[in-house]
């Protein structure tokens, strides 16, 4: 397969790729941040951590008994409570590769 | 408002007497406090969790000449309203009080940092740039280009490892000498660089005069043209400017408000409402306030996002660009092992043993606690045995003097700072790993059974050493609800002192079995209470967001050196209470005094409680100091000639006494320090509270088991 025929199929992959919310997205996934819709103080904290559309983030952590999720956002981990979780909604490329 | 300016008046006065006014300013956790420490020489606590620094704290110095007054400040994550601290923090530092700041930045992790960085830059203060944690970036085989830096943002950047002190002084020879020179003069780079190599042993190449002068240095400052490194995108940047020559046509100066005028429009078209209060403080200003909100509305209809996201984005967007210039990574050295602190991360944050692990530090911390404070005190309990075989005690002087005084002082070595020392000493390790986050993202959802987010479980843990700070560090939730939730919790950790009482009765007399039995008693109490403030206290629990900070070596000076102050404090504190108390009801018991004020506790404490009569006067004295309640049984056993406190309590008035100890009221300065977070309302509601159920559930357990016992 040459690199062309490579890229468009990527290309493909990731226009097909899905969009759920944080919490559904499995451990280890990378994800790419589409739309955080927290309200007010808790959208503006959150992007003040630099969790905004269009970032890249790794779901690292994710505690039992359905508790909070650790993320990482540019090389820091962050840890979120589940309501949040639910209200970042990410899309995952890799579940594609896999 | 008044008083704040007749303080800041006060301030201005000081300065011209030389003084200079720096503040440490920046995320989280990147050292702020160690720095502090490193200058002033005292002693701020320093922890591995966020928020720990909950009020600003001051030092002085002498440095060359100059008087400086150094402020510790709260790690912030930005200059919005978001938090209690960082208006605070904000409001301090634009405010004449401050007449530099340093603004310390954690090098592994910089675009969080400078986004901070960038909030500061827009206040137009003089500033210098403390790039901490060198040390680990380069082990991380990366460095950072402090010329293009400096370049870049045309202030002094200081490469610092500031637990080893590298650097620190630097910081402030930069700051004398942007305070002097009134700007940053970046053509002296090549002499600064030369001097940067060698400031392991740094020396001063020549003295500025003291300061003379008569206005705040920050008027002086001319602040360099940051506009390339700042502006924003095109939509954003010209509404910001319009806004700003808005502002400045309406208000002109705006000087009065302590913030430049761009800062004002920023702020203004974020929302904040705090900036917004105070400029429709004046009526005419109401113009700017509408044209800001539909401003705001405007951009938020173009870019489809709150105007908070889409600042954020674009300050971060700016980041990106310069930050590949400034970081330089050695790829060819890049390696991606899994280092021990990954491992110890992954073991603690684990689904199951994550909690087991978490049952075992805290079971843990007793455990030992208990083992090297038995043995400890064993070893005091001779010395005072042999020391007392050669002394005359037949005279009253003498009987007051050695059996209360010298009893008194034993009586609390022996009893109380055996336990407390180890128990220090273990607090401050798992508070320097940064082991307390963990334990937050493991019970966050069993918190929010309570109304509260994990965050409670940091200052509850902090709780098991002293309520006192352990209560102060609940600032760092985010409501008043929480926090005043978080507070009560708190409040019921049995504390260190606490601790002594239940070890040096129940666990010395009736065994570590029953000390289990109180604790899970006073766990449920806990939970009660947080179920019944949950469901009374109106509003809703928030979502928890942390950040989780990587585990660290704990550092052996620091800890050593907490674990002294913490004692020493509680010595000063404790100790001469205890041995005045211990000459007092010496003298009380001749003279037969204690007997009317413990008739009138009599119903609590001997129909109640089934507890001896005596005990009356020693609760009220542990409300001072909880450990007095059995440091003084101790001196009463001594004095009155029974030797032992197992021939003055039964082993069940020993489990009520304990258990009454534990819960019937917050300590003193705990009482003090709620009323100061919230107010004198609650403060005096809680101890109420907790007076109650250890009434209540006193009379449960000694009626229960009579009933049990006798049928």
């Amino acid at each position: 397969m040459d690199i062309q025929n490579r890229k468009s199929i990527l290309n493909k992959e990731r226009g097909s790729s899905l969009i759920k919310c944080l919490g559904e997205c499995e451990i280890g996934d990378e994800l790419e941040v589409i739309k955080v819709d927290a309200g007010g103080t808790a959208t503006q904290r959150l992007a003040t951590l630099g969790i905004v559309p269009g970032v890249k983030i790794i779901k690292s952590k994710s505690a039992p008994f359905n508790g909070p999720v650790e993320i990482i956002v540019k090389g820091t981990k962050i840890v979120l409570g589940r309501g949040l979780v639910a209200k970042i909604i990410v899309s995952c490329n890799n579940i594609c590769m896999g | 408002m008044k008083d704040c300016c007749s303080h800041k008046e006060r301030k201005k006065n000081q300065f011209i007497g030389n003084k200079i006014n720096i503040a440490l300013a920046g995320n989280p956790n990147v050292g702020k406090s160690v720095i502090f420490n490193q200058l002033t020489g005292l002693s701020q606590t320093i922890g591995n969790w966020p928020g720990k620094t909950v009020e600003k704290m001051e030092g002085h110095l002498n440095f060359l000449g100059h008087n400086i007054n150094i402020v510790d400040l709260p790690g912030i994550y930005s200059l919005s309203a978001y938090s209690l601290e960082e208006i605070v923090s904000r409001e301090y530092i634009a405010s004449d009080e401050v007449d530099l700041i340093i603004n310390v930045i954690d090098a592994t992790n910089l675009e969080r940092n400078l986004f901070f960085t960038f909030q500061l830059l827009e206040l137009k203060i003089p500033i210098v740039i403390a790039v901490n944690q060198m040390d680990i970036l380069r082990k991380r085989n990366k460095d950072i280009n402090f010329e293009m830096f400096e370049q870049i943002f045309k202030v002094p950047v200081i490469p610092v490892v500031a637990v080893h002190g590298v650097g620190v002084y630097q910081l402030l020879e930069e700051a004398i000498e942007l305070i002097y020179e009134h700007k940053f003069n970046p053509h002296k780079k090549e002499h600064r660089k030369k001097r940067r190599t060698h400031h392991h042993h740094f020396k001063i190449k020549h003295m500025y005069p003291k300061l003379e002068l008569n206005t705040s240095s920050r008027e002086l400052f001319q602040f360099p043209d940051l506009s390339p490194l700042l502006s924003f995108g095109k939509e954003v940047e010209e509404k910001i400017q319009l806004l700003e020559d808005n502002i400045e046509q309406n208000i002109g100066d705006t000087e009065k408000y302590h913030y430049p005028s761009r800062f004002i429009a920023l702020k203004l078209l974020e929302n904040d409402r705090e900036i917004e209060k105070l400029i429709s403080k004046d009526i005419h200003n109401s113009e700017i306030i509408k044209t800001s909100k539909d401003y705001r509305k405007n951009l938020e209809e173009y870019h489809g996002e709150e105007i908070s996201t889409i600042i954020s984005s674009e300050i971060y967007q700016n980041i990106n660009k310069i930050i590949d210039s400034i970081l330089i990574i050695d790829t060819r050295k890049e390696t991606k092992k899994q280092s021990i602190t990954d491992i110890i991360d992954h073991l603690t944050t684990h689904s199951i043993l994550g909690y087991v692990i978490l049952a075992l530090v805290l079971i843990g911390i007793y455990y030992f606690t208990f083992i090297i404070g038995d043995f400890l005190g064993g070893l005091v309990d001779q010395l005072y045995t042999y020391l007392s075989t050669d002394i005359d005690t037949s005279t009253v002087a003498g009987k007051i003097l050695w059996e209360g005084a010298v009893g008194g002082f034993f009586g609390a070595v022996g009893g109380v700072l055996v336990y407390v020392i180890p128990f220090f000493l273990l607090i401050e390790i798992l508070q320097d790993s940064g082991y307390l986050p963990r334990a937050a993202f493991l019970l966050d959802k069993f918190m929010h059974v309570l109304g509260v987010h994990g965050k409670t479980i940091i200052t509850m843990i902090l709780g098991f050493g002293c309520n006192v700070p352990a209560c102060a560090g609940c600032r760092i939730m985010e409501t008043e609800r929480e926090k005043k939730i978080s507070i009560a919790l708190t409040s019921l950790i049995p504390c260190a002192a606490t601790m002594v009482v239940v070890m040096g009765l129940v666990g010395e007399y009736l065994g570590i079995g029953f000390v289990g039995l109180l604790f899970l008693i006073n766990f449920i109490v806990i939970i009660f209470v947080g179920r019944i403030l949950n469901k009374t206290m109106p509003g809703e629990c928030t979502e928890l967001i942390m950040e989780m900070h990587e585990y660290r070596k704990p550092n052996t000076r620091v800890i050593i050196k907490q674990t002294w102050v913490r004692t020493r404090e509680f010595v000063f504190r404790s100790l001469p209470i205890i041995i005045l108390i211990g000459i007092l009801l010496e003298v009380m018991y001749i003279f037969s005094v204690l007997e009317s004020v413990n008739i009138i506790l009599t119903p609590i404490t001997v129909f109640c409680l089934g507890l001896p009569a005596v005990t009356g006067i020693f609760l009220i004295y542990g409300i001072l100091r909880k450990e007095l309640t059995f440091a003084l049984l101790e001196v009463l056993a001594v004095s009155i000639g029974v030797g032992s406190v197992s021939l003055l309590l039964s082993p069940i008035q020993m489990f009520v006494f304990s258990l009454v100890t534990m819960l019937y009221i917050p300590c003193f300065a705990t009482i003090i320090i709620i009323a100061k977070q919230t107010n004198w309302k609650y403060a005096l509601q809680i101890s109420l509270l907790e007076i109650t159920i250890a009434i209540i559930i006193g009379s449960i357990v000694n009626w229960g088991y009579f009933l049990i016992v006798n049928f």
